[in-house]
């Protein structure tokens, strides 16, 4: 396309964000807040915070198959109706109308709209520590991270300060804590393993969850009204997602376009002073090509997607991608398992029970490998992740047999006291799992598919047998009875903590970023969601990329002041 | 662990018992239902619903609207075998009150109702349901299993089930950890 030099002027601003989910609408409000003009360049729809939620105040019966998705639902879209129902299916792409390859199973689970998958995370937020900054160094695995916990301890305070993080301190090592509104509250039974962990001197301690919902109002938004319907969007600000917080405070300034039915193509690079100059965009609607031109760019379009860019991007100076000196584009790609763990009932507190839905679950950090020379065999550990409830309806419909009035009454009182628990681990970055483009399979907009090579391995594999045993064995300890472990063996991708495509490192030559986020071979160029990742530590990730965001948004605006870039 | 060995050697039953399967018996269980016969079984499904779950001194599945739920998920919801061993189900329930019985199943007195029903649920197999889960992969669900699990959702999600033979808590502003649970209470229509 030719671009006159007035439409030029016209699709040049100081910054471009591409994506604006959980990464990018961090990235937008920063780069506004510091005064830069800042196009955010979004794929899919627009979604207005509290206007577009249209299932958020339903009832189960305004549900007419109630939340079963259809057979049809299900033959369109057969990986995202495994995480969608009726109730939150419109923040889920069509897998029809976005299809990839998987050369082994992968759920590639996504939302293209604005505030990406914001709307529908699960909240849960926590911090990584030298543990896990140091684990490859240590163990000679992959390449080192080039910062530590201190170079990121106050973004994270400046991240948990704005989005409102609830949680308890606990004053560990392995997960340090934050700054944090309120805790929820630990319910009977949960409170009862709690104890019984202490008294069992394992070194394990049980905690509520480190959420990103609002046990008191902040920044004009909530409180949480315990409904536990936030992935249909909150109508009471009641969570952080970018639609709720990050992006109407980027509005606000003044310094935001934001382009929704954007789809970033290309990366362009401009070798004369071997700088990104911008990007090259088809509209989804109209399938017209635009290029628009930036000092700075983010690159935020969640890590599979980012590593797609980046690999279509080709140029004389980058043949194999943008940014790809390295080859290392696309590789290490790593997501957590949290498929196995185990599940018991309670005899005990018949006489006690709960009002209200808590938007949370419980906490047991991890307590694997914590100290060099345990003798296990894997590296790295998992946190536990679980809650305590009573048997309702739905638990019931399974256990209960008969029918009529007996039955009826029995089912609609409630049941046993349980508790469900599964281990989130930690996954290692191996070299051949992997994204790549196809040469041939092309999107309905010409653009070529990706594929997605991906499988957990033996260090996997046995912190998975590790987990269901010791999750029965605090259970039982704990005096629950018909304690089952269980693996559901999901396939990657299931946890949604898809990262490490264009991994941070000190070496350009083994890694694609360097320790501000700063692609190596084009220094303004920016890539601050999970493909940064360097390992994955076992910590829900997505309070990392928002501090890594905005700690790199500092540096950019601070470098572009001083003309260093 | 007994109970892992348990399930392990019911896995193995449950793949010996592939090796006999009919190939008949698979082509008939994998066209699809007609619609319009199902939804010419509602009353029945309804009478079937009511026998799960009675009006007592809150609503029963009738009045919540139990029936239309079941045949709305069936045929837009649930898999082809689900909807054909259904169908099946409900053929077979009214054969068996004509054989017994001498009449339709909606002429039954309620004891003969209950009698009949009785029959299918004790045919379903409980006590074996690890096994059943097995051979449902294959076979479909039983009739009984996917009739009671349909009336039981439909029912707890109902406005008069949810909100009457449940409690229901639109709003709950606070989450109470742990308070005394009252006398007859209702467990929670939503987690
Ligand atoms: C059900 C669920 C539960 C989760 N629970 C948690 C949790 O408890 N804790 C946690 O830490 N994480 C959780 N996650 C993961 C979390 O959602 C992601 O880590 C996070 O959203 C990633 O942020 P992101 O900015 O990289 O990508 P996203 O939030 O996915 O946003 C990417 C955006 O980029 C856009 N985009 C993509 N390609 C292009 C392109 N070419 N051009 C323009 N725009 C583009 C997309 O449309 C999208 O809006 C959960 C995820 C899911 C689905
Ligand atoms: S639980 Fe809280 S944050 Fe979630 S939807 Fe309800 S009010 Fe909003």
């Amino acid at each position: 396309m030719y671009i006159s030099g007035n439409i030029k002027e016209l699709n040049t601003y100081d910054a471009i964000v591409i994506g604006s989910g959980i990464s990018g609408g961090w990235a937008a409000m920063e780069l506004c807040k510091k005064g830069l003009k800042t196009l955010l360049l979004e794929r899919g729809r627009d979604v207005e915070h509290i206007k577009d939620y249209p299932t958020a105040n339903l009832n189960p019966w305004d549900f007419k198959y109630g939340l079963n998705n259809t057979l049809k639902d299900r033959e369109i879209d057969p990986v995202q109706s495994n995480s969608y129902d009726p109730s939150t299916k419109h923040f889920y792409v069509s897998d029809a109308d976005h299809p990839y390859i998987q050369e082994q199973p992968f759920n590639w689970l996504r939302g293209y709209q604005v505030g990406g998958r914001s709307l529908v995370w699960g909240r849960q937020c926590y911090r990584m520590s030298d543990l896990d900054f140091s684990a490859n160094l240590k163990e000679d695995i992959a390449v080192d991270w080039p910062i530590r916990y201190q170079d990121i301890a106050p973004w994270y305070s400046y991240v948990e300060s704005y989005i409102g993080v609830s949680g308890q301190k606990e004053n560990l090592t392995q997960l340090p804590d934050g700054e944090f509104l309120p805790p929820m509250e630990l319910n009977c039974i949960e409170k009862h393993l709690a104890d019984s962990l202490k008294k069992n001197e394992y070194n394990r301690l049980l905690t509520i969850g480190r959420v990103a919902n609002l046990t008191r109002g902040w920044d004009h938004r909530g409180p949480c009204q315990n409904r536990n319907l936030c992935h249909r969007g909150c109508p009471f600000g009641g969570y952080f997602s970018s639609n709720s917080s990050t992006i109407p405070a980027a509005v606000a300034t003044g310094n935001l376009t934001l382009r929704p039915f954007s789809i970033v193509t290309e990366v362009l690079f401009d070798p004369e002073n071997q700088k990104a100059k911008g990007v090259r965009v088809i509209d989804a609607l109209s399938n017209e090509v635009y290029e628009f031109y930036s000092k700075v760019l983010f690159i935020n379009a969640s890590t599979i997607a980012t590593a797609g860019l980046l690999l279509n991007s080709v140029s004389p100076r980058f043949p194999n991608g943008f940014g790809n000196d390295s080859n290392q584009v696309g590789h290490n790609l790593m997501d957590h398992h949290s498929s196995a763990g185990a599940y018991g009932l309670h005899d005990q507190f018949k006489e006690l029970y709960y009002k209200g839905r808590r938007p949370c679950g419980f906490l047991i950090p991890r307590y694997r490998n914590l100290k060099d020379g345990e003798e296990l065999d894997f590296k790295r550990g998992y946190n536990i992740q679980g809650h305590g409830e009573r048997q309702e309806w739905l638990d019931r419909s399974h256990n209960l047999n008969g029918f009529g009035k007996d039955f009826k009454a029995q089912l609609t009182s409630p049941g046993d006291w349980t508790i469900w628990m599964a281990g989130w681990g930690e996954c290692l970055p191996y070299y051949e799992n992997r994204v790549a483009l196809d040469d041939l399979k092309k999107d309905k907009w010409g653009q070529p598919l990706l594929k997605i090579d991906f499988s957990f391995k033996e260090n996997e594999n046995k912190m998975m047998v590790d987990i269901q045993n010791t999750s029965a064995e605090m259970l039982e300890n704990a005096g629950f009875k018909g304690v089952e472990v269980f693996n559901y063996k999901k396939p990657g991708g299931t946890t949604v903590h898809e990262m490490g495509t264009a991994r941070m490192g000190h070496d350009p030559k083994t890694s694609v970023l360097n320790k501000f986020n700063q692609v190596h071979a084009a220094r303004n160029v920016f890539i601050t969601d999970g493909s940064c990742m360097t390992s994955s530590s076992c910590q829900n990730p997505s309070l990392t990329y928002m501090a890594l965001t905005a700690r790199a948004c500092d540096f950019a605006s601070r470098q572009l002041r001083n003309g260093g870039l | 662990m007994n109970r892992r060995t348990y399930l392990k050697s019911a896995l193995i039953l449950g793949s010996l018992g592939m090796a006999s399967l009919s190939v008949f018996k698979w082509i008939d269980i994998t066209k699809p239902v007609d619609p319009a016969l199902l939804w010419s079984k509602k009353d029945i499904i309804g009478e079937l619903a009511e026998l799960i779950i009675p009006e007592t001194d809150t609503p029963g599945a009738k009045s919540a609207g139990v029936p239309d739920y079941i045949i709305n998920v069936l045929l837009n919801c649930m898999d082809i075998k689900k909807q054909n061993k259904f169908c099946t189900g409900v053929k077979d329930l009214e054969a068996y009150s004509i054989n017994n019985y001498g009449k339709k199943f909606l002429d039954c007195s309620a004891t003969e109702r209950l009698e009949v029903f009785d029959y299918f649920a004790q045919h379903a197999g409980f006590s074996y349901r690890i096994l059943n889960r097995i051979n449902n992969k294959f076979f479909g669900e039983p009739f009984y299993l996917t009739l009671r699990d349909l009336t039981i959702e439909g029912y707890c999600m109902s406005e008069k089930g949810a909100t009457q033979g449940l409690a229901y808590d639109y709003i709950p502003v606070n989450y109470n950890a742990c308070i005394p649970l009252q006398p007859n209470q209702k467990s929670w229509a939503t987690k």
